[in-house]
Parts: structure tokens; sequence; C-alpha cells
């Protein structure tokens, strides 16, 4: 039992004080050393004891009284005790300093210090152990530069002086010259071989440090010898145990590190490595409590700082983003230089992120950049940030500099093909495909999304088969092979139930035979994309068993009821398609695809009314958003408009107002709509700027023109119509055709008519009949077609005549045409008994037997251009006989001619008269009609039986004019070719009926879009979202009315007889248009 | 089984190709190849190498439909004006000349013994049988009204009759309308049996397995090819893979595969067993509008030949085997 004697003064006695048992009370022990006048030495190892004993205000008070002006005096020359007791006093409050955590103390700590030290040094200006103390003093405060001075005085004087070189190498170690700073541990442990441990650590710390982590090891391996509670050198070995990064290791590190957490559990260090180590397996309890614990503890910088990020990485992965924002930002406040701890900045950013404050975590992310300018993780994140923030070329040149980086990041070849996909469809499938290859490289699987990603683009840019392969690849194994893949169609004979489209027995059956269907969740949407694609590349069959497929397990998917719809549409299984739509709509009464489809299909069934609201209801449930829907009453509104004929001009005028009005709307939501675009011209064209017109369906055309999912036919034949409209018939004419070929397959008759009509007007009759001809045999059951195509030989034939000269052969082929005419038109009649075509007998009498009448003269024609081919003939062998008698002939034919004129202008004045007399009649006649439509109607009905007299009148006169003179025909078969003219042009009139069937099919369209895009957009950014939905639509031939009416007009007021037919025929033509459109 | 291109002639005429038959081989000659245009004409092909043997003129429209006797020295030619013209093959000499207003001709074709002539009726909605000694017409197989459709429905009332088959037993006709429903008939009793559903846009083709007669293949503008077993209404299997109307259909002779022709101016080749179409030829640069195989018979004819029409005036012979 170690205890001191204090020599009892003047006597040889001494008190003896037992070290272990010193009294509460220092007083006591400071009586006795006042009292006894004990050397100062005594008083130093007392109060050295007490701090041992952990008695700190002891130790103080001994010290301080043992500091004292008293005790000065007294031990005057005593100067080595009192300098340490001055520097044990220093000491203590420098490491009192030290370790305050609050600045003001810490402060008043160290001006404690200093002054205890300058009074030894007043004492002795030249004692090295004061400037030791001095030198740590300054250590402590950080001032590393005034600190080294400190200790390079001592070390001048005395270059072995251990506790100076020691103060020294940390010095070194401070300002990071560890090579330094490990010479001097050295160098003291040489002077000092058994210095204690710590001499030991420093060594270690500087190994380590310099990277020789094997001597660094035997150091604290050495350090744990000499004090095996050595609590940083345990820490030290665990660190480097746990840096292995080897499950051994880690576990080896983990029970050290236990170990020094358990001598002392207040080491900062050893609790943030613990709280890592239980942030890893998850403990998150454990995490905070350690880490608060560190926090409680030290006032280490950079050790706060990871305590902070340890918290927050902890609140982080428990998803608490507020929470882990905070400490972050604690984290990152302890740090001078991103450079020290760059981690929290990550962390920060990425909670930032999460946050949505992108801005705050662009300068983040970007401190972490500087840091580490190659970090593709920081890279990928930054690109992240700029994309959000719509700098989407930067996020760009960040993501490929990710994936030049690192070639091999499938996850950044990924990223870069989403970005791409909005701008450059190619490189993002480029990407996408590197991104596969990586991912198969590395071993992995391939992810879904991606491999439907690259599916989709190779979809959209018509890579069909690519296409193909990819989702097969995506869907990998499944029951759907049995579906597709040719040899096992056998097994399951799938064909049987394509038609019912709604069959599900397949399926039943399929488990009934204990096959498992089973389609998982994730290959839904391939599974969808694949039938889209089947259907694209025309195997509908297939696409609507995977559709059933979808259905069977996932009754809820409304893209897949709406497909089949469209399937059962194509296929012209209208009530189906319905059927379907409607089961689409128990889903989702409110879907605006599904509300938009039904509207589309109520048009085809010819149900006005119920499509309307229909439609007006998918714009309700999108809240007018939705373009299609607005398209599509914009449409309505446009046929309502050219539907109601000229019969109301009001009412058309309000409805293409409405329907300008809706496409305006679109166009103002989305200025590149096309459909919308195309609509507006349309209207433009109604009102008769062709020239405005033509520029926007110039544009939408090449707009149009790129993606396999916009087609728009219309917009071609629309423009065709304005050039027609215009006159530039040739221009039209290779519209059409081009129309016809790119969109059609040369199969749409009703663009042949257009067709047909401008050769009419061009009057190339020839091309007029045959491209009729190939319309009748496109559309047999058209009968308007053959009545076009005869009233176009009809005029063949009129015209041929009517040329001044023509050959025999021409005549030849005039009397073939007409007779082919008489014969279309008495078949035309005979089917007209038959079937409630629209055609009046009587119209097409009139024409048979205006046909035969021309067929008569047409005879004569023949004799008179034979004869003169024989004449001819003779002219050759006696040219100059001829040019005599062709002398005479000319001569007899001027006053033929002249004669012949006077008698036509008599026989109009005649004629002129009587159809006065007529009209008067009509007039009086009409008078008594209402101008009500329906009392119109039966007017027009019963006016068939007032026209037919009419008629039998005028064809009693033509039997009249038939006896007079043959030259007189010319002229009453002008009339009569205005006639038929309007005839046509009334007939033309029931296109816009028939061409609004032809808008109808557009939902097909536009669900093969939507629906695509709709599985898109379920991928997050796969496909590029063309909002645009499909639309088509057609403008009306009723614009080319215009010109004919006018055309019309001096028809009218040439003979009422003819108005009376006019209305007649229209009325006639109205019911065929409705036939028309019903047939359709 | 594939096909092989022979021959093509561009320009064979002058307009649209519109129909294609094979006069069967006779004593004297091997088959010809009858093609029917737009150009008003008819014209005879000497195969392999299809030389121009005549062009029959006296149509005044374009001929719609062409077909051959199943002895092969006569042959039927008829246009849009609804005139049937019989012809000798061999010698152009003019037959006879049909007509039946108000009904007109669409598809025409000889049964099987060649007694009967069948012909489509078009909008009459009926299909007309002319005896081929007498060439007087015989019967008139009428659709009979369809029950119950929607009054506005005008023209769903009347079936428009496209497209005749005969059952290779000769006792049934099928007939294929714009509607898309094929009718039945039992032709010794002159009865309709029952319609065929599954399509609902035009059957402009029809054909018959030469092996089973209950097995009908229909083309239709749906795009797709229709397999029915016709005695027991049940539609047993479908072919999709044209990208628009198919427009003609035709059974090899060993009844293991059918062509078809679309207006995606391909013509396809499809395995029966496998349902599955094998092989697309793509020569043509429009419409194919027929499709026709060489029928058996005659010298060194093991080999199949397949001849295809089209609107772009070209005439294409493939090897089939």
């Amino acid at each position: 039992m170690a205890s001191v004697y204090i020599p009892v003064q003047n006597s040889e006695e001494e008190v003896r004080v037992n070290l272990d048992q010193l009294p509460r009370d220092a007083s006591d022990i400071l009586d006795i050393l006042k009292a006894e006048q004990a050397p100062l030495d005594l008083w130093l190892i007392i109060a050295r004891e007490y701090f041992k004993q952990g008695k700190v205000d002891q130790f103080r008070q001994i010290l301080e009284e043992g500091s004292s002006p008293e005790i000065d005096d007294y031990y005057a020359d005593i100067r080595y005790e009192r300098i340490a007791i001055l520097n044990a006093l220093g000491a203590y409050y420098s490491y009192l300093g030290k370790i305050e955590t609050k600045q003001r103390e810490k402060e008043e700590h160290f001006i404690l210090a200093t002054q205890y030290y300058n009074k030894a040094s007043r004492i002795d200006m030249h004692e090295p152990s004061t400037w030791v103390g001095k030198g740590q003093l300054l250590l402590a405060k950080g001032e590393v530069e005034q600190a080294s001075a400190a200790f390079k005085i001592v070390l001048d004087g005395d270059r072995d002086n251990v506790p100076a070189l020691l103060g020294q190498a940390c010095v070194e170690f401070n300002r990071g010259r560890y090579s330094d700073s490990l010479e001097l541990y050295k160098r003291a442990l040489q002077v000092y071989p058994n210095c204690p441990a710590a001499v030991r650590l420093g060594i270690g710390l500087c190994r380590y440090k310099l990277g020789q982590f094997e001597k660094a090891r035997q150091a604290f391996e050495r350090v744990l010898q000499l004090d095996p509670e050595n609590v940083e050198a345990l820490v030290a070995l665990a660190i480097m145990d746990l840096r292995t990064n080897e499950a051994v290791g880690i576990r080896k590190g983990m029970v050290k590190m236990q170990r020094a957490f358990e001598i002392y559990p207040y080491c900062a260090m050893a609790l943030n490595y613990l709280a890592n180590h239980f942030f890893f397996t998850g403990q998150h309890f454990l995490v905070e409590q350690l880490t608060e614990t560190a926090l409680a503890v030290t006032n280490h910088g950079p050790t706060k700082s990871h305590s902070y990020y340890n918290l927050a990485r902890s609140y982080h992965s428990k998803g608490d983003y507020d929470k882990a924002g905070v400490y972050y930002m604690a984290s990152v406040k302890e740090i001078s230089k991103p450079h020290e701890f760059v981690f929290p900045y990550y962390g920060l950013g990425q909670v930032q992120i999460k946050l949505g404050d992108f801005r705050s975590a662009l300068s983040n992310f970007e401190k972490v950049l500087e840091v580490y300018p190659d970090n593709c993780e920081t890279l990928k994140a930054l690109a992240y940030i700029y994309v959000q923030l719509g700098q989407t070329d930067k996020g760009q040149e960040f993501i490929r500099k990710a994936t030049k980086i690192d070639p091999r990041d499938a996850q950044a070849f990924l990223e870069l093909g989403e970005l791409l996909i909005l701008s450059d469809t190619g490189a993002a499938l480029d990407a996408f495909k590197t991104a596969r290859t990586l991912f198969k490289k590395g071993g992995e699987e391939v992810p879904i999304e991606l491999l439907n990603n690259i599916g989709v683009l190779q979809f959209e840019r018509g890579e069909f088969e690519l296409a193909k392969q990819t989702f097969k690849e995506a869907l990998g194994d499944g029951i759907w092979l049995s579906f597709f893949s040719e040899t096992n169609k056998s097994s399951i004979d799938a064909a049987t139930s394509t038609l019912q489209f709604k069959d599900m027995q397949l399926f039943h059956d399929l488990e009934s035979n204990g096959h498992h269907i089973d389609v998982p969740w994730d290959k839904v949407t391939v599974l969808f994309n694949l039938g889209r694609l089947l259907e694209q590349l025309n195997e509908s069959g297939t696409a609507s068993i995977l559709y059933r497929l979808i259905l069977f397990k996932y009754p809820d998917y409304i893209d897949a009821y709406l497909r089949l719809a469209a399937i059962a549409k194509a296929r012209n299984n209208i009530l189906l398609s319905i059927e379907l739509v409607n089961d689409a709509l128990k889903v989702n009464d409110k879907c605006p695809n599904a509300l938009s489809m039904l509207g589309e299909l109520e048009l085809k069934n010819d149900d006005w009314v119920k499509a309307k609201e229909t439609l007006r209801a998918a714009s309700d449930a999108t809240d007018g958003k939705d373009s299609y829907a607005t398209l599509s009453l914009g449409n309505w509104n446009y046929f309502a408009a050219v539907r109601n004929e000229k019969r109301n001009p009001k009412l058309e005028a309000t409805h293409l107002e409405k329907a300008k009005e809706l496409y305006t709307r679109v166009l103002i939501q989305h200025s590149a709509n096309l459909y919308a675009a195309n609509g507006a011209a349309v209207v433009f064209a109604e009102k008769g700027h062709f020239d405005v017109s033509k520029d926007i369906f110039t544009q939408v055309q090449e707009a149009a023109s790129g993606s396999v999912f916009v087609q728009m036919p219309d917009v071609w034949i629309n423009l065709a119509h304005v050039y027609f409209a215009q006159g530039n018939f040739t221009l039209a004419v290779k519209m059409y055709q081009n129309c016809l070929r790119k969109f059609y397959h040369n199969t749409d008759s009703q663009v042949l008519l257009y067709l047909a009509r401008t050769h009419y007007e061009a009057e190339q009759w020839q091309d007029c009949i045959k491209t009729l001809q190939r319309a009748i045999h496109l559309a047999p059951s058209n009968y308007t077609l053959r009545f076009d195509a005869g009233v176009a030989m009809q005029k063949f034939s009129a015209s041929t005549l009517q040329k001044a000269k023509r050959t025999a052969d021409e005549v030849r082929a005039t009397v073939a045409g007409l007779q082919n005419a008489v014969r279309i038109f008495s078949q035309l009649s005979a089917a007209s008994n038959l079937h409630i075509h629209g055609f009046d007998e009587k119209k097409i009498d009139t024409h048979v037997g205006y046909c035969t009448h021309l067929l008569s003269a047409a005879k004569v024609h023949l004799e008179a251009a034979e004869r003169e081919e024989q004449q001819i003939r003779e002219r050759h062998e006696l040219a100059r006989q001829v040019a005599l008698a062709e002398d005479a002939r000319r001569k007899a034919e001027e006053q033929r001619k002249f004669q012949m004129e006077r008698r036509k202008q008599e026989d109009e004045i005649k004629q002129v008269q009587q159809q006065e007399e007529h009209f008067k009649r009509v007039k009086e006649q009409w008078k008594s009609s209402t101008h009500s439509k329906r009392r119109e109607r039966s007017d027009d009905e019963d006016g068939g039986g007032a026209g037919e007299k009419k008629r039998r009148k005028g064809g009693k006169k033509r039997k009249k004019d038939k006896h007079s003179k043959s030259r007189n025909d010319t002229e009453e078969m002008e009339a009569d070719m205005m006639d038929e003219q309007e005839m046509e042009d009334d007939a033309d009139m029931n296109e816009p009926q028939t061409q609004m069937n032809d808008v109808e099919e557009n939902p097909h369209g536009l669900l093969a879009a939507a629906g695509l895009e709709d599985s898109d957009a379920e991928d997050e950014p796969v496909g590029p979202s063309s909002t645009i939905s499909r639309r088509r639509q057609a403008l009306s031939e009723s614009d080319d009315d215009e010109p004919i009416m006018r055309q019309s007009s001096p028809v009218r007021e040439y003979s009422a007889d003819m108005q009376e037919s006019d209305g007649e025929i229209r009325d006639e033509d109205k019911t065929h248009g409705d036939e028309a459109s019903d047939e359709e | 089984m594939k096909l092989g291109g022979i021959k093509s002639v561009e320009n064979a005429h002058d307009d649209s190709v519109w129909a294609v038959t094979w006069a069967p081989a006779t004593a004297t000659r091997p088959p010809l190849l009858l093609t029917g245009s737009l150009d008003e004409t008819v014209r005879v092909w000497k195969s392999d190498e299809l030389i121009l043997e005549r062009t029959n003129t006296g149509h005044c429209l374009g001929v719609a439909s062409v077909a051959a006797h199943p002895l092969g020295s006569i042959a039927a030619s008829s246009s849009l004006d609804s005139f049937i013209r019989v012809f000798d093959v061999d010698s152009n000499a003019t037959i006879a000349t049909l007509e039946a207003p108000p009904s007109e001709v669409w598809q025409m074709r000889f049964d099987p013994k060649g007694s009967i002539l069948a012909v489509a009726g078009g909008g009459s909605a009926s299909v007309n049988l002319w005896d081929t000694s007498t060439w007087e017409l015989i019967a008139t197989l009428s659709i009979p009204r369809v029950e119950g459709p929607k009054p506005t429905d005008k023209s769903g009332s009347k079936k428009f009759v496209l497209s005749v088959a005969w059952s290779p037993d000769g006792k049934r006709l099928a007939c294929g309308s714009m509607d898309g429903t094929i009718s039945v008939f039992d032709v010794p009793r002159a009865k309709f049996l029952h319609h065929l559903e599954g399509h609902f846009m035009p059957v402009r083709s029809l054909v018959y397995s030469p092996y089973d007669p209950r097995l009908l293949f229909s083309a239709s503008d749906d795009g797709n090819v229709h397999m029915y077993d016709a005695e027991g209404k049940a539609l047993v299997g479908t072919m999709s893979g044209h990208a628009s109307w198919v427009l003609c259909v035709d059974v090899s002779p060993d009844g293991a595969s059918i062509a078809t022709g679309s207006s995606d101016r391909t013509v396809r080749l499809w395995d029966l067993t496998m349902r599955a179409s094998v092989q697309t030829m793509s020569n043509h640069t429009d419409q194919v509008w027929g499709v026709a195989f060489r029928p058996p018979g005659g010298n060194d004819l093991r080999t199949g030949r397949l001849a295809s029409v089209s609107d772009d005036k070209s005439i294409s012979l493939y090897d089939y085997s």
C-alpha cells in the first residue's frame, strides 16, 4: 500500500499519509502540508493522487494552494517544484479546454492554462517542461504552427526530450507529414523505450496513414500487449479489420469494436463504427442510440459529422426524409471542406431530390462531383435533376458522361435511353440495346421493362420482326407460348375460338387439363404490346387470344377490351364491338377512350343523337381536356352541318361554327394536333378559303409522314379536294392516286369516285369510265357507281358527237359507249324494280330514252363519218377532184349552218315561252307547299306524280324534237347534259354521308395508338406519348358543289321543267344516300 | 411445300387483270391459262412460257370473271355489263351469249362434272344455274331473306352475291355475299340449307377442298381466310396475315395448301396442317385479283403450277411443290 510521509517540522517524525485513503476534504491534508511546511514535491504527489482517483476538485484545491503567492514567497528558491505545480495546473486547464464543448468556457479554460504556463515561465524561462506544456496547449487550441515553435525550443535545447518529441510528432501528424511524425515517434521510443503505450499508438497511426497497414497493425497490437485496455488501439485495429471488407475481418473487427465499447463506452469513433455496422445490419434503433451517444461525447468536427451522417442515413433508409435531411444538414455543417467527408452531401442531395428541392440537391451533388468527378452515381443523379428541372440537354450530357466513364453500367445506359426517348428514338434504342447487352454480359437478368421499351421502340420504327423477338424475349416462358408458337399450335386449337371474342372457354379448358395459367403482373404490358404488334402484322386472331388471356387474369384491363372491340370493328362486327366496349365501360364507366370509341361505333350505326351524347360524356369525363373527344364532337358538328345539305343554311352555319370552335379549342391545348388542324382547314375550305386551307393541309401532310402511328389519308384527300375545287385537275388526280396507293391498298371505291369525278370535270372521259369500272369492281353493290358510269359514257358520246371533226373510229366508239350506257341504265332500271336504290325508274328511263335517241343520231353520224372516210380514200386517188369537192362541200355546209342557226334561234324562243308557262304552273304548286322539311319531302313525293306528268310531256316534246332535224339534237343534248351533270353532282352529294362512315373508322386507329400509349404510360417513360390522337377526317364534296351550283343556275332559268326534276332527283338521291350509309 | 417463281409477263393486258383460270388439258393440247382484264379482253396463254395464244374481244366493259369447263374445251367469260360469253377455247367461236336480267354476273364456276355453270347473281341475291348442253337457265337458287334485321338496314335484307363454289361431289354450292355471310345450297334438290357466319365484310372468293366435301375456304375483305365445316355450320379455323382485303383463294390439287391473293399486293401460300402462312410472294406491284392452281391431268404434270394476276397488268406463274 503506497503512502507518503510528510516530515513533521523540527522533528524526526513523519506523518504517514496513506495514498489510498486520502481524506475526502483536501483541506485536512492542506492543513498538514502547510503546518509542516512539507516539500512542494509532496504537494504535487498528493494532488496527482487525488487526480488519479478522479477527485478533481481536491486536486485543484491543493495545486491552487500550492501555487498561491504565499507559497511563492515561502518556497521562493524551490523553483522546479513551483514550476511543476504551475505546469500541472496549466496542463489540467488545457485538458479542460480541450474537452469543453462550449466555446466560452473553452476559451476561459485556455486562458487560465495560458496564465499558469506564463507564470511558470516567469519563474524559469528555460524550463523545458513549461514549453512542452505550452506546446500542448497550443495544439489543443489548434495553433499547430506555434505549438511546433514551442516544441522546437525544447528540442533545440535537448533533442531527446521525450514529451517535446511526442508533441512535435503530434504537430507533424496534424500537418499531415506522417513520415516526419513517424520519425519523431521512433526517436521518442529509442530515447525512452519504456514510454507509455500511447507512443506506439502514434507510430501505428502514422504507419496507417502512410498505408503501411501491416506495420501499423503490429504497432497497435504491441500497444494492446502493453495496455490491453487501450481503446484507441482497439478501435484502430477494429477499423483495420472492418476495412478488409471480408466477412471474417468484419466479424473480428466488430468483436474488437465491442470490446472497446465495453472498456470505454464513450469513444465516439467506436460508437460511430458500431453505428455504421448496425446500420448495415438494419438495427436502426441501435444506430440512433449509438450515434446520439457519440454526438454527446465528442466535440471533434469530423467525428460529429460522421455521427450525424450515420443518424441521417438511418432515417433516410427508414424513409423519414425530413429528419434525414436535418441530420445530413447537421453533418454537412460540421465539415469545413467537402473533400474531407463528402458522403453527407450525397445523402443530402438524395433527400432533397426526394423532397423535390432540386436546386439544393443540384448544388450538393455538384460538390460531390468536385471531389469525385468521375462518379457515375453522382452523374446520374445530376442528370436526373437536370431532367426534372427541364434542362434535358444538360441531363443528357451528364448521363452520356456517366456512360462514357463506365461503359459497363447498364443502369446508366437504361437511363440514357429513357432520356432520349423523347427526343431521339433511334439513339434511345441504341442506348437500350447497349444496356441489354451489358445486363446479359454481366449475367444479370435483363429487366422486363427494358425489353419492353426496346420492343416498343422497334415497333415504332417499323422493325416489326425484331420487336416481336424482343417482346417474346421479355415474356420468356409461359402459357402464352402455346398460343403463338407454331410448334404448339396443334395442341391447342386456338383458331376455333378466335371469333368468339368473349370466349374464355379456351382458358378454362386449359386449366381443367392441368395447365396452370399464370400471367405475372409485370408481363401484362408486354403481352398487350405483343398483341398490338400482332395486330400490326395482321395476325389479329392471335392478338385477340392474347388480349383475352390478359382479361382472363385481369378482368379490369380496359385497354384489352378496347383492342378486342377494335379488332371486331375492323372486321365490321359492329354489334360485338359495341358489346366489348360496354364491357370496358362496366370496369370504368368514365373511361374516356371507351366512351369515345362507343361514340364512334354509334355513329357507325347511324345513331347520331346517342353518339353525340356519348362523345359529350367522353369529353366531360376528362374535363374537356381529351383532344380526341373534343375532336370527335367537332367532327360530329361538321358532319351535322354538311349532312343537312343546303336545306338549312342557318343550321349549317351554326354547326360549322361550333365545329370550328371545337377544333380551335384542341389546337389551343395542343398546338401540334394534326387532326385538329386538319379539321380547322376543312372548315376553312367549307367557307371557300381555299388558299388558307391548302396551306394548312400541306403542313399537316408534311407533319403526318414519318410515323407508323400517324396515318392521315384524309389530309391527302382534302388537299386533292382543294386542288379539284381550284380547278387544278392534274394535281388533284395525282393526289387521289397517291393517297389510294399509299393508304388504301387501292381498295377505296370512294376515293376512286373522287378520282372519276376529277377526270369527268377534266373531260377525260375514258379515264373517268375506267376509274368508275374499277370502283364498281371493288364495290359491286354500289349502284350509284354504275349510274355514274352510265352518265360518263353518255357524256363521252355526246361530247364526241359534238366535236366538229371526228373519225369514223371515234364515232364507232361512241356508238359502243352509248350501247353500254343504255345497257347500264336499263339494268339499273330493272334492278330498281328489285331493290330500293333510290333511283327513279322514270329518271333512268329518261336516260335510256335519251341514249337510244342519241344512238340513232349517232348512227347517222356514223354513216356520215364513214362516208367521209370513204371520200377521203377517194380523195387520195383523185386529189384535185377532191379539193374541188371539198370546196363545194364547205360552201354547202356554211349555208346549212346558217340555216340551222336561224332555226335554232326560233326554236329557242319557242321553248322559252313554253317553259315560262311551265314555270308559272310550278310556282303555283310551290305556293301550296310549306317550308317544313317533312312537308317538302312528301311534297316531293307528291311532286313525283306531277313531275311524272311533266316528264311525259317532256317526253312528248322530245319525241317531237326527234322528228325535227337532227341538228337540233345537239342543243337539247346540251340541256340534258347539264341536267345530267347536276344529277351527278347530286349523286356526289351522297358522299359526305358515306364519308362519315369513313371517319367513323377512327377509333380503331385511335385506340391503336392510345392503347399502346397507355401501356407505355404504365411503364413510366417508355414510348413517346404522342398525345395526338389519331383522327381521320375528310373534307366533304360539298365545297365542290358550290361552283357547280352556280353552273346549274342558268339551267334553272332555262327550264322550269328541269328545276322540278331537280328537286325530284335530289330527293331520290337523298334516300339513296341514306341507303348507302346504311350499307356501310 | 413451296412456291418458286417461273415467269412473269409484264403488261400482259393493257389494263388491270381481274380474272384468271386454267382450261384443263385436252387430248390435243396441254392446259391453257385464261385471263380477263379491264381492257375488255380475255387472253389465252400457253404454259409454262406464258406465250400469248390469242386475244378474245367481244366484251364492252371490264372482264370480271372467267371460268373453264372441266373438260377444257369450253370456257365462259363475263364482264361488268353482265353478259356471259361462252366460247370454244381453241377456236374462240362463240357458243352462247347468256344473260338473265335483272341478275348481274359476278363469279362463275362450272360444276365438277361440267353439266352446270353457276353464276353469282349480285344484287338479285341468287345464283343462276345454266345447263351446259342447252345453255338454258335451269334454276335460280335464291337466298331467303334474313329475319329480323333492323328496318332501316335496307341492304341487309338482301344479300349481294359475289362468289360461288362447288363442292367436289357437285352436290353442294356455296355463295359468298357483300355482307360477309356464306350461303350453302343443296343443288340436286335446289334448296337453301344454311348460312355460315363469321365474316362481316364482302366474301369475294370461295373454294371447297378437293378431297373433303365439307371443308370450305373463304376469302374476305376483313383480311382473313376462314375454314368452315360447310355441313356442320362450324368455323374450323381462321388464318390471318394479309394486310388488306383477301381477294381470291384457291386450293392446291393435293389439298394440302391454299393460295391467296390480296390487296396488299402479295400472294401467300398457307400450309393447312399448320394453318399458317408459309410463304409470301411480293412480286406484284398492285392488288392481286386472282390466283389459280393448275388442275392435274395431261402429260408430265406431276409438278404443280400456280398463276396469279394483278391490277399491275401482269401475270405470274409459279412452280408449286
